[in-house]
């Protein structure tokens, strides 16, 4: 730094200078890294001055309770009750898809799979997290959505195959197996089997019998929460699968050699062991997965068909929503020209509620994971 | 539970995750099969001497011996249909009262549809849009229109309580008599003589400019426009983001404030992007004016605020990734903190540091939402470099919304949507694949 000749020893004057050097460093490091994270501040702080003026002028019965939904009317109305449901359906109908996956895929990852064929597996994860969401939207638009509406019938039924053939096939080799305990020896086989094929027979008829009823199902419009649903399942996929999968591992391996060693199968070392130990992780890993699903604008704008209602019944997903963010990124065009607006600020409003629910979900994300920390460590001493 | 059943539930568990598995990989397969098989078609197709016309006449491309030659043989070619068009309207007075309004109707679709596969009919005025000037450029959109030419289309509800029926009949039916008729077995025989279709690599479609809001040319100026938002956001988020990962993970210690330090980290990585998108307009726009409306800076920045937590995150962990070792050797040669951070850390730290890096511009040029209100416009001129501080530009992922939803003909350039589309993801594609490989080179060093 300074020429302090060839000792060893720095002089006082130069050791001094050299400690405030340092001092000043710091202070500057500190600074940039303290205005980068006053980024989060100045957030809430706009994001929050533009939406208070709505709550002040228009008060918080309407917009919490009412499904009108009508910001250009004469009079406008502003309730968005509708809106709060679209997100919560599409997000729920996300995770219903996203989380048996993902935890499915996690497991296997981690624990089944061997390391050749998981290296080949991630570069999958990857791309599907890489994919920019307008990708993904404009899948659902132009490519699922008019499948749906024109085969929507078949589609329906090839998912329900998919979704109940696994479980219904366990299902019956279990009975199966259970109805022939207890049974001599000679006929217990036969037992077994008669009786897996009477179940089975009874599983495809019913199957059958149902993909008959959806198969004449037609779907009006393809642009409707199920596409949504399942779009942003896939996209919520690739956050559950790695944040839980490192949950998993950071289990451990004394874990599972201890199971091992009491003489359990491996479903059953992951399943009463495994998991168990790494629930918090993937409590935060589906904490993750819904955040990704609730903030995802371009799929739900483009494929939702933005409908501000709430079908009847609540949970037919086959009609149309409209989500906070759709609703923020579709009305912005027009509420812009009308600074100050009730119709400006109710945009900032929908979207203070979207930050101060990720604000939330993080805070429990990391509260959780950072308890299981602590609990994982602590086990280990 | 019997012995029996344990092990079918244990292979039973092995099946679901390979079906999960399975249904992930094949999941991605679904996605990108259309996008690469569609989007190709942007790039490589049949193109028509209507396409030849136009790139001669709005990009200056190709010989003009070899245009004129083929215009001329086309001319001759399509002279029977005209042909027929004028001695149709010739005899049209002359045809009995009770056809004569339908057939007209009739006609002027013919008309249109002649139009649109040739560009403007012998004798009418110069037309005002430029894709009524030109025919169809592609051989697949030609078909197409051949076939809304050949056939009528029409709904038969006759069959009470059922959904009508989609019915086909021909068009020439419409016209028997008259002098129209031979044109269509003319136009289903020779349309190739008279369009002459011949497989084209279009790979300028990267670099041309749109015209006429996407009828015609490629994506070169959201091409530009995407590169600027990424590198901008990538020229702003850089020096921050690695200071603060030297900060967090050198010199912070473990105290409170460092730990809400890193609450703010994960906090700005969970915030929805298009929350971001209203905070720069509300920010970036309507209180710092950095521009008047919209612009690249504007949106840059936004963009660099929702990278700012992966760049911190990435580097932080290269850093901390660097052996002990290093740190301590450089201290004990009397390096300071400062003089070891930056002769020793970061460089040891930068493969990894740039792997994040990689990833974060793939995100920033993918991302849509943050840009919508603060930078993206759906058609717009290439910027110049300085322009980009007031300007706002075309951007692929904003034009992609905008090209499927909004635009006036949105199954016409079907092929322009997903040439964009796959453009994109092949971009974002690529770069995660260089940073894997930089990943692996990366962990082939650290282990040998």
């Amino acid at each position: 730094m300074n020429k302090t000749g060839d000792s060893l020893i720095l002089s006082q004057a130069a050791s001094r200078f050299r400690r405030l050097a340092a001092a000043l460093m710091r202070g500057f490091l500190l600074l940039v890294t303290a205005l980068s994270m006053a980024a989060v501040l100045l957030i809430i702080l706009y994001i929050a001055r533009d939406a208070l003026p709505f709550f002040r002028l228009a008060g918080l019965k309407e917009f919490f309770a009412s499904t009108a939904w009508y910001p250009s009317g004469r009079p406008a109305s502003f309730g968005a009750l509708s809106i709060f449901f679209g997100s919560a359906i599409v997000t729920l109908g996300a995770m219903a898809v996203a989380i048996p996956l993902g935890l499915a895929a996690a497991l296997c990852l981690s624990d089944i799979l061997p390391f050749a064929v998981r290296q080949a597996v991630k570069p999958v994860i990857e791309a599907l997290a890489a994919i920019p969401s307008v990708a993904f939207g404009f899948f659902a638009l132009v490519v699922f959505a008019p499948l749906l509406q024109n085969n929507g019938g078949n589609v329906l039924t090839v998912m329900v195959w998919l979704i109940l053939l696994p479980p219904g096939l366990l299902l019956t080799y279990l009975t199966a197996e259970a109805s022939s305990r207890g049974i001599r020896e000679e006929v217990a086989p036969a037992v077994k089997w008669v009786m897996a094929g009477v179940l089975g027979w009874l599983l495809i008829r019913g199957l059958l019998a149902l993909a008959d009823r959806l198969g004449g199902v037609t779907i009006d419009s393809g642009a409707n929460a199920l596409n949504v649903s399942l779009i942003l399942g896939i996209m919520a996929l690739p956050t559950i699968v790695s944040v839980s999968e490192d949950a998993l591992q950071a289990a451990g391996r004394d874990l599972r050699e201890g199971s091992y060693a009491l003489g359990a199968t491996r479903a059953e070392t992951l399943l009463k062991v495994v998991i168990p130990a790494a629930s918090s992780g993937i409590v935060a890993a589906v904490i993750l997965g819904v955040m990704r699903a609730i903030g995802e604008t371009m799929v739900v704008w483009m494929a939702s068909g933005n409908a501000a209602q709430i079908p009847k019944p609540w949970f037919n997903v086959l009609s149309p929503v409209r989500t906070l963010t759709a609703t923020i990124a579709g009305d912005m065009g027009e509420a812009d020209q009308v600074l100050g607006s009730l119709r400006y600020h109710v945009l900032f409003a929908l979207a203070l509620i979207l930050l101060l629910l990720s604000f939330f979900a993080n805070l429990v994300s990391e509260w959780v994971l950072r308890r299981h920390r602590r609990r994982m460590s602590g086990g280990q001493k | 539970m019997n012995l029996n059943s344990r092990k079918a539930l244990d292979r039973s568990l092995t099946g679901v995750g390979a079906l999960a598995i399975g249904l992930m990989s094949l999941s991605l397969v679904i996605l990108l099969g259309p996008f690469f098989i569609r989007g190709s078609q942007a790039f490589v197709f049949r193109a028509t001497v209507e396409h030849r016309r136009l790139m001669f006449t709005e990009f200056a491309r190709g010989g003009q011996d070899s245009l004129n030659k083929e215009l001329a043989a086309v001319k001759q070619a399509r002279a029977p249909v005209f042909a027929a068009m004028t001695r149709f309207e010739e005899e049209l007075p002359s045809l009995p009262l009770e056809r004569r309004g339908a057939l007209r109707k009739e006609y002027r679709e013919v008309q249109r549809l002649v139009r649109s596969l040739f560009g403007p009919l012998p004798g009418d005025d110069p037309p005002v849009l430029l894709r009524e000037v030109y025919g169809q450029t592609r051989w697949d959109r030609a078909l197409v229109k051949l076939d809304e030419l050949l056939h009528v289309q029409r709904w038969d509800y006759s069959r009470i309580g059922q959904m009508g029926r989609q019915v086909r009949d021909r068009r020439q039916n419409t016209f028997a008599g008259t002098a129209l008729e031979p044109l269509f077995p003319v136009l289903e025989g020779h349309l190739g003589e008279m369009l002459r279709p011949r497989l084209t690599f279009y790979w300028q479609f990267l670099i041309d400019e749109s015209r006429d809001a996407h009828f015609f040319g490629g994506i070169g100026p959201e091409i530009l426009g995407t590169f600027y938002l990424a590198f901008g956001a990538m020229l702003l988020a850089i020096p921050f983001g690695v200071i603060a990962a030297v900060y967090l993970s050198e010199f912070a210690g473990s105290g409170r404030l460092v730990s809400l330090l890193r609450v703010f980290v994960s906090t700005l990585a969970g915030v929805p992007s298009i929350v971001f998108g209203l905070f720069g307009l509300a920010f970036f726009i309507n209180t710092l004016h950095l521009s008047r409306s919209k612009s690249v800076l504007a949106g840059a920045a936004t963009l660099a605020l929702l990278i700012l937590p992966t760049i911190i995150r990435a580097a932080e962990e290269a850093i901390k990734a660097v052996p002990q070792t290093y740190r301590e050797a450089a201290l004990s040669l009397g390096a300071s903190p400062l003089r070891m951070v930056l002769t020793v850390l970061l460089p040891a730290a930068l493969p990894g540091i740039l792997t994040g890096i990689i990833i974060s511009i793939g995100r920033a040029a993918g991302e849509t939402a943050p840009i919508i209100f603060t930078a993206a416009v759906s058609v717009g001129q290439p910027l110049k470099l300085i322009e980009t501080l007031s300007q706002p530009t075309p951007a692929l992922s904003w034009n992609i919304y905008n090209l499927a939803t909004e635009h006036e003909a949105v199954g016409e350039i079907r092929h322009v949507q997903f040439g964009m589309v796959l453009t994109l993801v092949l971009l974002v594609l690529a770069l995660n694949l260089a940073a894997i490989l930089l990943r692996a080179r990366l962990a082939r060093r650290n282990r040998g």
